[in-house]
């Protein structure tokens, strides 16, 4: 009986053995066919993602090598490999099965943010070793040093965007052609628009064909702020001020790339490379030097014409407005934050200018979650994450405020002249304030309305914002930075607002 | 760490033991030395007489006046089978100088066809076969010739200072990376770190021997350098770089390009770059170019540890080169590579380097010049690597930082510096013929009203 039972507990050991070894074997097996570019293609229905690869630096190269799917979306071998590969099949596989592909935002999963996400460094560094071959041009040296120096918080991909899925409106390189329209022969304004007291007129930009409105925004008294019950309120957004805001006008629009565009043609530096020197001094705005080539596509390729300009600094938004001032003849300005919130709520009180609780309309709670956000209603005035699809949406889209503004809260995030202070309202004294301007120094500016990128709760009209001066240049690679484009915002533009003065308010 | 053949017996005791022990224990001593609590072994590297016999070693010399000449002959010293086969200038009679030079002291002579003349010079000189480039022209030139040593993948002995501006300095840290991964080796002229004397003293800092270093003074403090007075017959350009150690866009202005010795010496030791810069500093007798001849700057490092530098180019004053490094057990005084010697607060002699002797009493140290040479060519044939630019690039910016603060009555951040724009130097191509820049001799500050 031993010798029996020792035999079979031998095959048992033996079998066992060759169910490991087959088990391994097919792992393996598997491990291998579920890491091929077929088989990622086989379910993966990303526009053009295929295609993409294949126009990239990934595919297409000298040396004929093919980067493949796994080789960047997943870490090398012994890298968290296998787990990062059970992890990403298994939310494939869900998507897959329980969601409509249709439902994606191939737009959003794009982005730097989330693309560092699925991209991963580990990967970029285990092949290319080395960040100093040589032949390497003097900026590409510059920026690994600037790189280096950043110590993990640059990711290989925030500036190699393209290299893996090509794509020609996010190039980092610097633009030369940027703003470049061919002038077709129709008639450039030689005029400015005209202003016939307190009401709304046209503001002709001369020297070219680009036009748009001013809306007369009525003087009055709002309580800037939010009550403390608001939903989603932050402490930035109070105490609740009592603030009386003299007549103004107010761009129906957020200004446009045409409009902006008018200005980059008529006062851009474009054979200068150092964006070092700003050439506005006070008052004289005879000699304004405007921005530089930008890096890449501002516009990201969203198109321009009507669309919001965007990616500009704080800074170029005021030479914008001190250029557009002297062309005109009248006082153009960013407007002070007061004076924004005052012309967003249009007389409203509540939340947005329109009836509408931000509970609904943010992707959050259980219902929400389930059945989608409800975002009828909002729909009609505001471009925000859950129906922008990741971009900037044209003004005609979307209806006014009761003032008569558009996108006023969404859409792009709009500059204001003040400086951003999370106690900005507390600071000021008791009284009804007067058009007041804001602390009178700081770091950062206001930056106010949200942007097609914020959740409901963001885009609220008492919702703050600010200016984030270092990260919006992380990746800009010029010595010094540069001071008319950001490199990593793309979320920000700005409206502008033209001083009304009162008939004989100056004769005394 | 293996003895050379040629290392004398005495300097094997001495030297290769310490070198021996020192591999063994290098991980302790780092250990020791950070929690600065007890005294670790001293390691001092092992120092070669004469670099060791391999593949033969073709030089040549971009820049070919008094240092170049002397760099060539320092080269030539190092060991054997080296050579210099090209030479390259701006100026025919340096290169005439130099072609006497080696032929008379070292029996070398250079064909007409690797003899070359003009700004562009050094990229001809890199289309003969050579293993090696010696750079050793004004350094505003350095960042350009280094960056195409290193594209046609050659080997480097490059003077101080190794730019003239932060762009210049960042350019260098980026090629001698490039260096580095290409397996390229590059010696830049900091001659104090090969010294015999301070690799003793070094060793037994930072084995802890004086404690955690505190502050350092660093001293250049000597008379007038030279100076040439415009000729009749020389363009603008051709005066500013025959004085070019006057001008501040040709050398750095004095405290980069002489007095970074001492501030090498304070980053070496203290084994980091300072953080910011308070300097002053101003011009009162120098008789050409627009240079300064005096600075005094209070560099901080981390920590709160600062550097006092100083140096001067005046004749009739109180001369000084030196450096003073002091710790929370003691310090170090080094002069001009003549006294070495630690102490403690009690004023007890902890360790005095003597330079060791031969039966005559002659110093058989052989010179820091000559050495640097030797550590470059063993580097190359034994294959352990050295590449220096970055660390002497940090020292250069350094020296920048102190200067732009002295000339602006400003503090400097290394920040600034890392992310400055600031390049100096005439507008457009370099030519022989007038010079098209700013000569405005920078005065800190404002008058009163």
């Amino acid at each position: 009986m031993r010798p029996k039972r020792k035999k079979s507990s031998r095959w048992i050991f033996l079998s066992g053995i060759l169910v490991t070894a087959l088990f391994i074997f097919l792992g393996n097996k598997a491990v291998i066919k579920t890491s091929t570019d077929e088989y990622c293609a086989s379910c993966h229905i990303h526009p053009h993602s295929t295609q993409s690869w294949k126009l990239s630096t990934h595919y297409d190269n000298k040396r004929g090598i093919h980067v493949h799917c796994v080789d960047c979306h997943l870490p090398p071998h012994g890298e968290r490999y296998l787990p990062e590969k059970a992890k990403t099949g298994i939310r494939d596989l869900w998507s897959n099965t329980f969601k409509d592909s249709e439902s994606f935002n191939w737009e959003a999963k794009s982005q730097i943010e989330y693309a560092k996400g699925h991209a991963f460094e580990v990967s970029c560094i285990h092949c290319h070793q080395n960040n100093y071959p040589l032949g390497l041009t003097k900026e590409g040296r510059e920026a690994h040093l600037y790189y280096e120096r950043q110590a993990g918080e640059l990711h290989c991909i925030n500036c190699h965007i393209t290299v893996g899925h090509y794509d020609p409106n996010r190039l980092h390189a610097k633009n030369m052609d940027f703003g470049i329209i061919e002038t077709a022969d129709t008639e450039l304004y030689t005029e400015p628009g005209v202003m016939e007291g307190h009401t709304n007129f046209t503001e002709y930009i001369t020297g070219s064909t680009v036009s748009f409105e001013m809306i007369a925004i009525p003087g009055g008294t709002y309580m800037m702020g939010s009550p403390e019950n608001e939903p989603f309120r932050n402490t930035n957004e109070g105490p609740v001020k009592e603030v009386e805001i003299s007549p103004f006008f107010m761009a129906k629009t957020e200004v446009s790339w045409d409009e902006y565009l008018s200005f980059f043609k008529q006062t851009g530096a474009k054979g200068k490379t150092s964006d070092a020197y700003l050439n506005v001094v006070n008052d004289d705005v005879d000699a304004i030097s405007g921005p530089t080539p930008p890096w890449g596509a501002p516009d990201q390729g969203w198109g321009k014409s009507s669309m919001p300009a965007m990616t500009m600094t704080h800074q170029a938004a005021e030479v914008y407005c001190q250029w557009l001032t002297k062309i005109t003849g009248k006082k153009y300005r960013l407007p002070t934050e007061a004076e924004w919130e005052y012309a967003a709520r249009g007389g409203s009180s509540t939340p947005y200018f329109f009836e509408g609780d931000p509970k609904r309309y943010v992707k959050q709670g259980l219902r929400n979650k389930l059945f989608g956000v409800d975002t009828s209603g909002i729909n009609t005035y505001i471009a925000y994450m859950e129906n922008s699809g990741a971009r900037s949406v044209s003004p005609e889209t979307k209806m006014e405020n009761p003032f008569g503004l558009v996108n006023m809260l969404g859409n792009v995030a709009e500059f204001c002249s003040d400086w951003y202070a999370e106690d900005a309202y507390a600071q000021y004294g008791t009284d009804v304030l007067l058009d007041p301007q804001g602390p009178a120094a700081g770091e950062e500016h206001v930056v106010r309305g949200g942007s097609y990128r914020d959740g409901a709760e963001d885009v609220r009209c008492a919702s703050r914002d600010y200016t984030r001066s270092v990260p919006w240049l992380k990746t800009d690679p010029q010595m010094p930075k540069s001071i008319w484009w950001y490199s990593d915002c793309l979320h920000v533009g700005f409206r502008v607002v033209c001083e009304f003065e009162e008939p004989g308010a100056n004769q005394e | 760490m293996k003895p050379n053949k040629k290392t004398s017996r005495r300097r094997f005791l001495e030297n290769g033991a310490m070198g021996a022990i020192g591999v063994i224990g290098a991980s302790q001593l780092l250990q020791s030395c950070t929690t600065g609590e007890s005294t670790a072994e001293v390691v001092v590297p092992n120092i070669l007489d004469t670099a060791p016999d391999g593949q033969p070693i073709r030089a040549g010399v971009v820049g070919c006046g008094g240092r170049g000449s002397g760099a060539a002959i320092n080269f030539l010293d190092a060991g054997p089978k080296l050579s210099i086969v090209a030479i390259a200038d701006v100026f025919q009679d340096r290169i005439d100088g130099i072609r006497g030079k080696l032929k008379k002291e070292k029996d070398v002579e250079i064909p007409d066809a690797n003899c070359f003349t003009g700004f562009d010079a050094y990229k001809r000189l890199l289309e003969v076969d050579l293993d090696l480039v010696i750079l050793a022209t004004p350094p505003y030139f350095r960042p350009e010739h280094f960056q195409a040593c290193v594209e046609a993948r050659k080997h480097v002995f490059m003077e101080k200072p190794v730019a003239v501006d932060p762009v210049g300095a960042r350019a260098v840290m980026a090629a001698s990376k490039q260096a580095e991964a290409a397996g390229l080796c590059v010696v830049t002229g900091t001659q104090r770190r090969h010294a015999w004397s301070y690799q003793n003293v070094y060793a037994r800092v930072k084995a802890g021997m004086i404690g955690d270093i505190t502050s350092t003074n660093v001293y250049w403090n000597q008379n007038k350098l030279w100076h040439k007075e415009k000729q009749p017959t020389w363009t603008e350009m051709e005066f500013m770089l025959r004085d070019w150690v006057n001008w501040t866009w040709l050398s750095g202005d004095h405290i980069v390009e002489q007095h970074v010795h001492n501030i090498d010496v304070s980053n070496w030791f203290v084994g980091d770059h300072p953080l910011e810069a308070v300097g002053m500093g101003s011009r009162l007798r120098r008789p050409t170019g627009d240079c300064y001849d005096n600075f005094s700057v209070d560099f901080i490092y981390d920590k709160s540890v600062h550097m006092n530098s100083m140096c001067r180019q005046i004749n009739d004053c109180a001369t000084n080169v030196s450096e003073y490094i002091r710790g929370t057990k003691g310090y170090l005084l080094t002069n001009n590579h003549d006294v070495f010697d630690l102490f403690d607060y009690e004023g007890n002699e902890l360790y005095k380097w003597e330079s060791p002797v031969d039966a005559d009493g002659n110093k058989t140290e052989t010179s820091p010049y000559v050495q640097e040479h030797i550590a470059l060519i063993n580097a190359i044939r034994t294959g352990n690597q050295i590449v220096e630019a970055e660390q002497t690039a940090i020292s250069v910016l350094t020296a920048i930082m102190g200067r732009e603060s002295a000339y602006t009555g400003k503090k400097v951040t290394w920040e600034d510096m890392m992310g400055s724009d600031l390049q100096i130097g005439p507008k457009g191509e370099i030519k022989l013929g007038p010079v098209d820049m700013d000569k405005t001799i920078p005065v800190a500050g404002s008058a009163p009203e």
